[in-house]
């Protein structure tokens, strides 16, 4: 709790002052400095939890230099005990913005050589939220009061056994008036410890308003929900933990590694996976593996610039709906950094790269597949209508590409030629999301980072059509009929969408399926409403 | 089948409804999780105001007192004088009648101005007699302490024993305009009044203070026409402020994760820790240039000519002597401060109009009549707000926060949900009646936001169950701030940068329709659930057990005196309010185990109950993982004796600081813990086992419990259930337990325990009870006794050598814990072969689990006979009692009281620290806070269970949403209200702009109102809402998924999916804005699937997470 607890006393020949005080001390400030400077003795004790010290200190102070040391530091003002609480003993709220707020409880200890036979003290927590302050008002008057009555059993105990010893009323009573007898025993103020005949008071009101003041700043908490993680996000987490059980079984077998190696290696998948969610901006996540080179794409904007609007939406839509994609050049780089910009048109699961190999790979294993120019590509993929070949040439200045090339080293030396078996015409509508994603990409006015956010969107808003239809067709495997008035519902009933649908499914995390088939499982689930 | 549901949804609980007022009044006990306050215990008439003024010269005066107040016909009525006047009942009685006249005639009013014939004619006659007896002690306490010099002002609660009342009283510095002492003739007219032999004697307060009477008659030069107080428009026309409240949002305070996803909700309570934070000092959090205005506002003040003075508004509801009204009250009162304050603001603002307009009327007795009468309107608005507020119906189960609480009944509730929500988009969607509701309850109530913020981590649950915030949890943990707060921001919406404060009314004359409408708004107007954490630290709360406030109840059934009755006993048992601290050891405590704080020890032992709770560690100790680590971490702790523990902390300390050359000392629990273990490592442990276990509570390390029980802390209640065995199947079974529990309370304890241990080692057990002491005396404690003093003086030596070696006995157990044995019977061997040798009676780790109670507790006993038996060692200071006239004194030469204090503190914790090196040098002392165990309660007495109301009688200014059946009054209020508002934020920060959505299911219009723009047209009370195209495809696919039979789970998951989706496209839209100073709405719409309607949604919801897109759009 941000607050202040103090005991004060009320002096008869000083007015009111504070004895002892405990504070929170949170975990940025420089732990143990604040006790240096305090003149009194301090203790600190630390909790386990979120570093929060609780400090106390006696307030070990001349009447003099008193007002000094109290502006410096926060803690309760003279005027605290000013205050007026009817009967004198009991809860009293106080403050203001400039000063902080109060909750006080006077009370007495008895003394059988004070003056009435008792001392006024108080216990006053200040914060400067007055709001928590009064909504704890019920608390801490009962906490409050608890140790008071303690305070005072102990003191009663020792007052009786002094009276018994030593009845002061009736030695006053008998003792004619002297004016030295008199003063002594006005100014004979003893100290808390020995009116409760408690040597360990101070360390005990430590640990009590320690306790108070965790207890009370924990007493009401928040449980505040956060939103799901994007599908993303989970198909990452699964793959780290893929990985991370694939190192450990590494180590257990060398000869798998072996066989593993170029197929995943450990440095891409990495990358892959640090990259977060929000931030599908590839180029970042390229720096930081590769600082020695810049990327040779861009962006996807770039990209559609080298290669060519009708290359581009061509490439695009093999990409979009999981046709595999082979990029046939002897620059590796050139090759990976093609497929970190092409990726991020597709959800994270749907992505299985093998970034460069020396033969063919089957498609099933991979949607992306970097080849060296030398090697053969089966016929039955090249003509196939379910891949698309990007080969890039070494090639004469002059059939360069004209646009946005100029300035572009590295990238002009290539062309590019994009095959498919069979070529999409050019009058169909194709996928919602290919023509949202090149609108956006066309409109220059579009800052990168606008696209990136742009593709994370359309992403999401189409994985949450995936959802859909997944748990349509796949978990509670609904006729036919239903499935297309559902897939108009979700404003998906042209072919395309759907095969893109269909293919972006497989990129569901593991997590979200497992829970929609338990689910499903469930008896509660079940019921049926009617 | 409709009316049927709404009947459970509404009133489950009773509590909704036209019948709502009456079983509200006439229903006494409260209700269940749900609640509504029960109002028959509350007399509105009982609520007083006061109002005081003190003056540099003229001293205190008491301007008004309600119960001073009569009306005239009663006055005549009823002539004796000194029986308590009673305002007329007719004022304030009900809710709606009062609320609705009070407050027509108040616009009325304040909008003439006041002039003397406009109050000569409408004013009901009051008379203003001799304010009560009590009325200058209330008048001290108002003004206590509070400094002539201070500006701001003031806030105070008293609670008054007898008769019960709660008063709360602001104190405000007056700002008087050049007619300095103009309230003066106010004070003259009750004194003029006073002096009408008709109507009492004087106040005798008053009459002494009368000599200063000079600017009375500078009262009637008052120019009349002088438009009233503007409400500061200008100054504080929002935006301004917005500005700087978003500055200050982006001001980098060093978020420690500002990369998690809730960010915003994050930041916003890490502001709020850090702005009420006290350890740089006390920093005034906002600037209060509160006054109490008696000037109006075009007469400049001149500072020369203002005197000081203070202006006391007090409040004060007499309380039911009932227990239970009255706690109920306070229960209301403390948890809903801030509405409360809004409220006394208001009437501050109504008594200023009063004391400003009524000095233009000349003749005296009608200036006062105008006063008094202005006044009581003021109040019974007061009132008849608060009776409003404290008796709405509320909703019984909001959607969103019943969901959040993990009822079992979920699926349900979904469907229920989803049932209605569909319903609702059906039928009601007419010229997009509800698509445009729902979009200006989603563009103005943010707080959805963050809960479909995804977060980057994965789910825990199901995905329909979000998970909580684990940053926001961890902040909470160390950065406390007020989740009150956030709850309240949350619920208004203002979480958005500007910070707008957005309340939601429903009208319409079908009252179940509205009830439906806002039941499914309970969903999208989210917030977060408050639960309530009870800390104890000594109370080994059993899961069965109640745990109320703190204290434990246990109930047993009772034979009664007379033949065939029983008896609930119910025990309420309270954790001592004072924490003993584990203190370190000391050569002195060695000599001297209960030092003099334990006064009474020489008398013997009985008195002390060492709350032992070893038990629970001891059971929980085969549960963990780490068998060897749990050894040494709970053995010593087990054995439940502070004593050993403090030995151990020395002979730690001792080993340690070279070892680790760490200065710090650990704590005892560490210390048992296998000694090389440094803390961290220990809590990390613990944590990382602990919450599998015990899901729902804190790591609890009990700590030892030395503590006396000085007083009985059993309080028995006893209630008679029938006075005849009922011959009910169960009952037997149930006297069973019952008397098992009986017995628990009794000296037969150890055999439950031991049952306990060996039946059920999870359960966590209660602290020993008294009775157990008998077991305490045993022999076994005579060899430690006799070697403690060689072991004492053979202590250095023996620390010597066990640094070197090692090899000492002494060293063994630490050596055996130390090395983490597996074996709980090697160190428990290890440990009582060192207190034999050692005398420290130390049992370390208890052998084997199952090891009976008994024997146990005769093992601990030497440590507390021992403890009890040497209180005056050779070394021994101070006697524990003062002998007959010996009563010590500590003398000082300056200051008695301080250097007393001093003395006996330096003296204490030099007694503390020479046990370790630190004689003299270095006087702190590092004390450990006893473990805590802490049992959560969902808790109801929150706003979002109190803001969120049903169908009311009539507008209400305060809630958050509800619905009523005409908009008439809203008309007259609304206003005003808004700008209340933004004057008096309840929200405790301040805001830019208020705004009222009213949904008119009569007219099908939806319209959005504000503080800031003035509506040009008469008939409409805002603007009308664009229908966002998001939201309206939103409710169209969710409507049709339901068609088609999908899960309401499963739709409901696909909704949040969709509101997701809305927060990535604000994602968007802020980075898009980024870069634009204008926007291209063809190019939103184009490329980014933006539609112009939906512009004002998102760019809402970007303003959460990127302050700047208000600012570029504004």
């Amino acid at each position: 709790m941000n607050a202040i607890v103090a005991l004060c006393h009320f002096c008869e020949l000083h007015g009111p002052r504070t004895l002892f005080c405990t504070e929170v001390l949170h975990a940025p400030l420089p732990q143990g400095d604040g006790n240096e400077d305090s003149p009194g003795q301090g203790e600190q004790a630390e909790e386990e939890e979120g570093g929060i010290q609780m400090s106390s200190r006696m307030r070990a102070h001349s009447p003099a230099e008193g007002a000094s040391v109290e502006s410096s530091s926060p803690g309760p003002k003279k005027s605290d005990m000013c205050e007026v609480c009817p009967g004198r003993e009991g809860p009293i709220f106080f403050g203001d913005e400039q000063h902080g707020f109060v909750f006080s409880h006077t009370f007495f200890i008895k003394d059988s050589l004070a003056r009435g036979f008792q001392r006024w003290y108080s216990i006053i927590t200040i914060m400067m939220d007055r709001i928590y302050l009064i909504n704890s008002w019920p608390f801490l008057l009962g906490k409050v009061r608890g140790i008071i009555d303690e305070l005072q059993g102990k003191a009663l105990k020792v007052f009786e056994a002094e009276q018994f010893g030593c009845p002061q009323r009736a030695q006053r009573m008998n003792t004619a008036f002297t004016p030295f007898l008199h003063q002594r025993n006005g100014n004979a103020a003893r100290s808390l410890t020995s009116l409760t005949s408690d040597d360990n008071l101070w360390a005990c009101l430590h640990t009590s308003f320690a306790w108070l003041l965790k207890a009370c700043g924990s007493r009401l908490t928040e449980k505040l929900l956060e939103g799901a993680p994007t599908e993303d996000t989970l198909v990452q987490m699964e793959k780290l933990a893929d990985l991370e059980e694939e190192s450990e079984s590494w180590d257990n077998s060398e000869a798998e590694e072996e066989e593993k190696a170029p197929v995943l290696p450990e440095g891409t998948e990495g990358r892959e996976l640090t990259q977060g969610p929000a931030e599908s901006s590839s180029l970042s996540g390229c720096g930081s593996w590769q600082p020695r080179k810049l990327p040779v794409f861009k962006s996807l904007r770039h990209m559609r610039q080298v290669l060519g609007a009708p290359s581009f939406r061509m490439l695009a839509w093999h990409v979009l709906m999981g046709n595999q994609v082979i990029w046939k050049s002897g620059d590796v780089d050139l090759v990976q950094s093609a497929f970190e910009v092409l990726r991020t048109m597709l959800p994270v699961g749907c992505v299985r790269i093998i970034p460069y190999s020396s033969q063919y790979e089957e498609a099933y294993r991979c949607n992306f597949l970097g080849l060296s120019p030398h090697v053969q590509i089966p016929p039955h993929v090249l003509s196939s209508e379910f891949a698309v070949i990007v080969e890039v040439h070494t090639a004469a200045r002059s059939t360069l590409h004209p646009v946005g090339c100029e300035d572009d080293q590295s990238l002009s030396k290539y062309e590019f030629v994009v095959t498919s078996g069979s070529p999409v015409a050019a009058d169909r509508v194709g996928p919602t999301i290919l023509n949202k994603i090149e609108a956006a990409l066309t409109n220059q006015n579009l800052s990168v980072d606008v696209v990136d956010q742009c593709l994370v969107c359309l992403k999401e808003e189409w994985m949450n059509k995936v959802k859909v239809l997944f748990k349509f067709t796949k978990v509670d495997s609904r006729p036919k009929e239903d499935t297309q008035k559902l897939l108009s519902i979700l404003g998906a009933s042209e072919e395309d969408n759907v095969k893109l649908l269909k293919f972006w499914m497989t990129g569901l995390s593991k997590t979200y399926k497992s829970h929609l088939m338990s689910t499903v499982r469930s008896p509660t689930a079940s019921e049926s409403r009617n | 089948m409709a009316p049927t549901l709404l009947q459970k949804l509404f009133n489950k609980r009773g509590s909704s409804g036209s019948s709502a007022a009456a079983s509200a009044q006439g229903r006494a006990p409260k209700e269940g999780p749900a609640f509504s306050w029960s109002c028959s215990e509350f007399d509105l008439n009982e609520i007083r105001l006061i109002v005081y003024q003190d003056c540099d010269r003229r001293g205190r005066q008491v301007l008004f007192d309600s119960k001073a107040v009569q009306k005239i016909e009663e006055v005549t009525a009823q002539k004796t004088e000194d029986v308590p006047i009673k305002i007329s009942a007719k004022c304030c009685q009900g809710s709606s009648s009062v609320s609705s006249s009070s407050s027509s005639s108040i616009s009325s009013h304040s909008s003439s101005g006041g002039s003397s014939h406009h109050a000569k004619e409408q004013l009901p006659k009051y008379q203003y007699t001799r304010p009560a007896s009590d009325v200058n002690m209330l008048g001290e306490m108002m003004f206590g302490s509070v400094a002539m010099s201070y500006k701001g002002s003031t806030l105070k609660i008293h609670y008054i024993r007898s008769p019960p009342q709660l008063m709360i009283s602001k104190v405000f510095s007056a700002r008087m305009g050049s007619f300095c002492g103009s309230t003066n003739n106010l004070q003259d007219s009750f004194e003029y009044i006073n002096q009408d032999p008709n109507l009492g004697k004087l106040n005798t307060n008053q009459n002494s203070l009368g000599p200063c009477r000079t600017g009375s008659n500078l009262a009637h030069s008052t120019p009349v026409d002088m438009p009233s107080r503007g409400q500061n428009e200008d100054r504080d026309s929002g935006i301004a402020r917005s500005a700087s409240l978003s500055s200050l949002l982006i001001t980098p305070f060093p978020s420690p994760s500002s990369s998690t996803s809730s960010s915003s909700s994050y930041q916003r309570r890490w502001l709020r820790s850090q702005t009420t934070s006290l350890e740089n000092g006390i920093i005034p959090r906002r600037s209060t240039d509160e006054t109490f205005s008696l000037a109006e506002e075009t007469c400049s003040s001149n500072p020369a000519m203002v005197r000081r003075k203070k202006i006391a508004i007090s409040i004060i509801f007499s309380l039911c002597e009932k227990e239970e009204a009255q706690r109920n009250f306070q229960d209301f009162f403390f948890s809903h401060f801030p509405l409360f304050e809004s409220h006394m603001n208001r009437l501050k603002s109504a008594i200023e109009k009063a004391m400003i307009s009524c000095r233009k009327i000349a003749e005296s007795s009608l200036r006062v009549q105008f006063y008094v009468s202005r006044l009581m309107e003021a109040l019974g608005e007061f009132r008849g707000t608060i009776w409003n507020l404290y008796s709405v119906p509320r909703i019984a189960e909001p959607v969103w926060l019943t969901m959040m609480s993990g009822t079992l009944e979920k699926n349900q509730l979904c469907q229920r949900f989803l049932k209605e929500f569909t319903l609702l988009i059906e039928q009601i969607n007419k010229n997009q009646f509800f698509a445009a509701l729902l979009t200006a309850v989603l563009t103005y109530h943010l707080a959805w936001v963050p809960t479909v913020m995804p977060v980057d981590h994965p789910p825990i649950k199901a995905f329909s169950e979000k998970r909580t915030s684990q940053s926001v949890n961890m902040l909470a943990k160390t950065h406390p701030y007020n989740p009150l707060w956030a709850q309240l921001g949350d619920l208004y919406g203002a979480i958005g940068s500007p910070v707008r404060l957005t309340r939601t009314v429903v009208v319409g004359k079908q009252k179940d329709l509205v009830q439906r409408i806002l039941y499914v708004l309970t969903y999208f107007l989210r917030c977060s659930e408050l639960q309530e954490n009870q800390l104890t630290w000594s109370g080994n709360h059993g899961e069965g057990d109640q745990v109320l406030n703190g204290s434990k109840i246990i109930t047993a059934l009772e034979k009664g005196e007379v033949e065939e009755s029983e008896y609930v006993v119910i025990t309420v048992r309270n954790e001592p309010a004072l924490v003993p601290p584990i203190l370190p050891p000391t050569a002195a405590e060695r000599h001297n185990p209960w030092p003099a704080g334990f006064p009474e020890s020489p008398e013997g032992t009985d008195s002390r109950d060492l709350g032992l709770k070893p038990d629970k560690e001891a059971n929980r100790r085969p549960e963990q993982g780490s068998e060897a680590c749990s050894t040494g971490c709970q053995g010593p702790a087990s054995d439940a004796s502070w004593k050993p523990q403090n030995a151990f902390c020395g002979d730690e300390k001792n080993k340690e600081a070279p070892q680790d050359g760490s200065s710090r000392l650990p704590s005892c629990e560490v210390l048992g813990a296998g000694m090389k273990m440094d803390q961290q490592a220990v809590c990390e442990l613990l944590k990382v086992e602990m919450p599998t276990r015990l899901p729902d509570r804190s790591v609890a390390w009990p700590c030892p419990d030395r503590h006396l029980r000085e007083k009985p802390s059993l309080e028995k209640v006893t209630f008679q259930i029938g006075s005849f065995a009922s011959p009910e199947s169960d009952f037997e079974s149930r006297m069973k337990k019952m008397e098992e529990r009986v017995k628990a309370c009794g000296p037969s304890l150890e055999a439950r325990e031991a049952a306990d241990v060996a039946q059920d080692p999870q359960v966590s057990r209660s602290p020993f009870k008294p009775g157990f002491q008998e077991n305490v005396c045993c022999p076994q404690n005579r060899p430690s006794e006799g070697d403690e003093g060689e072991s004492d003086k053979g202590f250095a030596e023996d620390r010597g050598s066990r640094n070197d070696t090692a090899a000492d006995t002494a060293g063994q157990l630490s050596h055996a814990a130390d090395l983490g044995t597996a074996s709980h019977g090697t160190a428990g061997t290890g440990g009582r072969r060192l207190e034999a040798a050692r005398g420290l009676y130390v049992k370390a780790a208890e052998g084997p689990v199952l090891e009976p109670v008994a024997p146990r507790c005769v093992q601990r006993g030497p440590g507390l006979v021992a403890g009890a038996n040497i209180p005056c060692g050779d070394d021994n200071k101070k006697a524990n009692f003062r002998t007959e006239g010996d009563i010590p004194r500590n003398e000082s030469s300056d200051s008695a009281l301080g250097d007393s204090d001093d003395e006996a503190c330096a003296s204490a914790m030099l007694d503390l620290g020479h046990g370790g090196d630190r004689t003299g040098g270095s006087l702190e002392v590092e004390l450990p806070l006893p473990r805590s165990q802490s049992i959560s309660t969902q808790n109801v007495r929150n706003f979002g269970r109190s803001l969120l109301a049903g169908y009311c009688p009539t507008y209400m200014p305060d809630l958050v949403l509800h619905g009523t059946g005409s908009d008439e009054k809203l008309k007259q209020c609304l206003v005003a209200d808004l700008v209340h508002t933004v004057h008096h934020p309840v929200l405790d920060e301040p805001i830019a702009e208020a705004v009222c959505i009213i949904a008119d299911t009569d007219k099908w219009s939806v319209q959005v109102a504000t503080s800031q723009r003035k509506v040009t047209d008469n008939m409409k009370l805002g603007q009308d809402v664009l229908v966002s195209s998001q939201v309206s495809s939103l409710l169209q696919s969710i409507l049709q998924l339901y068609k088609l039979h999908l899960p309401a789970d499963f739709c409901i998951m696909h909704l949040e999916d969709r509101l997701q989706e809305m927060y990535l496209k604000s994602k968007m839209l802020s980075e898009y804005l980024r870069g634009h100073t204008r926007v291209h709405v063809k190019e939103l719409g184009v490329v980014l699937g933006i539609e112009s309607n939906d512009l004002p949604l998102l760019t809402a919801i970007a303003s959460t997470h990127s302050p700047y897109v208000a600012q570029i759009l504004l």
